[in-house]
């Protein structure tokens, strides 16, 4: 399978039905790109302009209006272990522990024996740094810690695809900071293909290898930018202080202020709310 | 009866921390102050407190109205005529058999509305064909008072036992199997979405996550439940019966022997009482998780 193409979005359009009076929404319109094997792609854009849904139909869990995703070169049918997702909100489950949060990533597997999955629980523990709070209570973990948590659940089931959804989105700045640098080790470390869904600019640059940047409501790619040939691919965190990280910062934030205001005048004139 | 549902009270001190700044001393406050202020935490010791206050005051009130004779002695017993009254039944009466015959009712149609209602309930909130089939018809027959149905049962299934457990069934089951559709539904999306998105089948998710996720909830309602089907025995066991809780205090009645119609309603309460509680004890030890 050709590398460069391993998840293709095909054409992709996406509407939310009409009900009754109010007419369908178009939120969707006409998206396609290519992502290579292992590499970290970040969706930019306005909040509520579709980029989540288009994450969800890759995923599987939202069924596309027009088009098709292609994942190494098996159309997307519905969801399934190989395109692991990982919320904005906590999602892991509050009655289990820590590590059967982890455990649970690969209870449907059967590719793999109970030993390995022992191996794997305790190798993912260590991966997002909760050595020691295998046993604790979900909700007696911080929440930078929950969502490291559903990182080791997400990896444990071995997935093709990493989707992320906002998923710092409710930390705080040092938190976020912090689990942005881990989330680089860990996916140079596993080689995983990220799409990972932000509307913050500078997350956007400091993670990705390419940023889409899509347009308000109905989203289209309105700019592929390659962050590596701005700041290169190594991403200390001294590289957020860099004068080309601000340059393209300041590039893209240009683009988007335009078109927060363009949102903004779309929500007033047509009553359209995020989905 | 106290109504808490946080035995610890609320953790921590509050965003504005009073333990903060060692030196600043804490405006003091009084027992009544804590007490009556808006929203203002509670701990196991004061609720239980509050609880047997709220018990005293009413057998005070009960007392005095017997005492001045408010109310004439025939209509309104005293309450220890009543405990006593209550002691004569258990030991020289046998009610003690009355008292089994109804838990035995009460439980074992509770059980059969529950294991039907469970699984319907869960399967009406993960399939629309399912929800759109029996919603309506349930809708329907739960507005149906269960009074007017006893005729019906006694016609179908005549006085034994059939008919009081199908009474109590009806006037659980229609209800309880709507609240376990609603506690299915509102386990988060992102739950399900976790589950699907590591690989679970629909029926993997079910008993997984929507299962474990739901049961704090369910048992909430199922407790409320349980409580309905007091009601509904008493109903039954009136209208057609020669055993039960129910038939002691509607045969009392007709002599007028108030402190033995007292004395099978307090018996009513105490089980009731003591169920709940039990059942509260077995959620928080069971769902320890949730605080």
């Amino acid at each position: 399978m050709n590398n460069d193409r391993f998840i293709v979005i095909d054409r992709v359009s996406k509407e939310f039905g009409a009900h009754g009076k109010s007419a369908a929404v178009r939120v969707i319109d006409d998206v396609s790109m290519k992502i290579g094997r292992g590499e970290f792609i970040v969706f930019l854009g306005p909040s509520g302009c579709g980029k989540t849904t288009l994450m969800r139909i890759v995923g599987g869990l939202e069924a596309a209006s027009c088009g098709q995703v292609r994942l190494d070169g098996a159309t997307v049918t519905g969801p399934d272990r190989k395109k692991g997702m990982v919320f904005q909100s906590y999602s892991s489950f509050p009655w289990l522990d820590v590590i059967g949060n982890i455990r649970f990533g690969m209870r449907f597997r059967d590719d793999i024996s109970a030993a390995e999955k022992e191996r794997l629980a305790q190798y993912y523990l260590e991966l997002v740094g909760l050595r020691g709070f295998e046993g604790y209570r979900v909700n007696r973990i911080s929440g930078g810690m929950r969502q490291r948590l559903a990182i080791a659940r997400t990896l444990a089931a071995g997935p093709d695809v990493l989707l992320m959804d906002e998923p710092f989105g409710a930390l705080d700045a040092q938190n976020r900071e912090f689990l942005q640098e881990q989330l680089v080790g860990i996916q140079k470390s596993e080689q995983k293909t990220v799409i990972f869904v932000t509307h913050d600019v500078e997350e956007a640059i400091f993670l990705a290898d390419r940023i889409m940047l899509f347009s308000a409501r109905p989203a289209r790619v309105l700019q592929e930018i390659r962050v590596g040939d701005h700041i290169g691919t190594q991403r200390p965190l001294a590289v957020k202080s860099t004068q080309a990280f601000f340059a393209l910062r300041n590039s893209i934030l240009d683009v988007t202020r335009r078109l927060a205001l363009q949102t903004e005048k779309i929500m007033l004139q047509g009553g359209m709310f995020p989905a | 009866m106290t109504e808490q549902r946080d035995p610890h009270g609320r953790e921590g001190s509050g965003p504005d921390g009073q333990a903060s700044d060692a030196a600043a001393p804490v405006p003091e406050t009084t027992v009544w102050q804590q007490l009556t202020s808006f929203r203002g935490n509670s701990s196991r010791g004061t609720d239980i407190a509050l609880g047997a206050v709220g018990f005293a005051l009413l057998l005070a009130i009960w007392s005095g109205l017997v005492v001045f004779e408010v109310v004439p002695k025939q209509y309104l017993a005293s309450p220890q005529a009543v405990v006593v009254r209550l002691w004569e039944l258990l030991t020289k009466y046998d009610f003690l058999d009355d008292i089994w015959i109804s838990i035995y009712r009460v439980w074992f149609a509770f059980f059969l509305s529950a294991i039907v209602a469970i699984p319907l309930g869960i399967l009406m909130s993960s399939f629309r064909i399912v929800n759109g089939l029996t919603e309506p018809i349930i809708d329907f027959i739960r507005y149906l008072p269960v009074p007017a149905l006893v005729p019906l049962t006694v016609i179908w299934l005549g006085i034994g036992e059939a008919s009081k457990i199908a009474l109590l069934w009806m006037g659980t089951f229609f209800q309880l199997v709507l609240l376990i559709a609603d506690d299915a539904r509102r386990v988060p999306r992102e739950y399900v979405e976790v589950g699907m998105t590591v690989g679970a089948k629909p029926s993997q998710v079910l008993r997984h996550i929507i299962l474990p996720a739901m049961l704090p909830s369910m048992v909430d309602n199922l407790r409320i439940t349980l409580g309905w089907c007091w009601t509904y025995l008493i109903i039954a066991e009136i209208v057609a019966s020669d055993s039960g809780i129910g038939y002691v205090i509607w045969s009392a009645r007709r002599y007028v022997k108030t402190p033995e119609v007292m004395a099978g309603i307090l018996a009513i309460g105490i089980i009731g009482f003591l169920t709940d509680q039990f059942i509260r004890w077995l959620h928080r030890r069971a769902f320890a998780y949730l605080r």
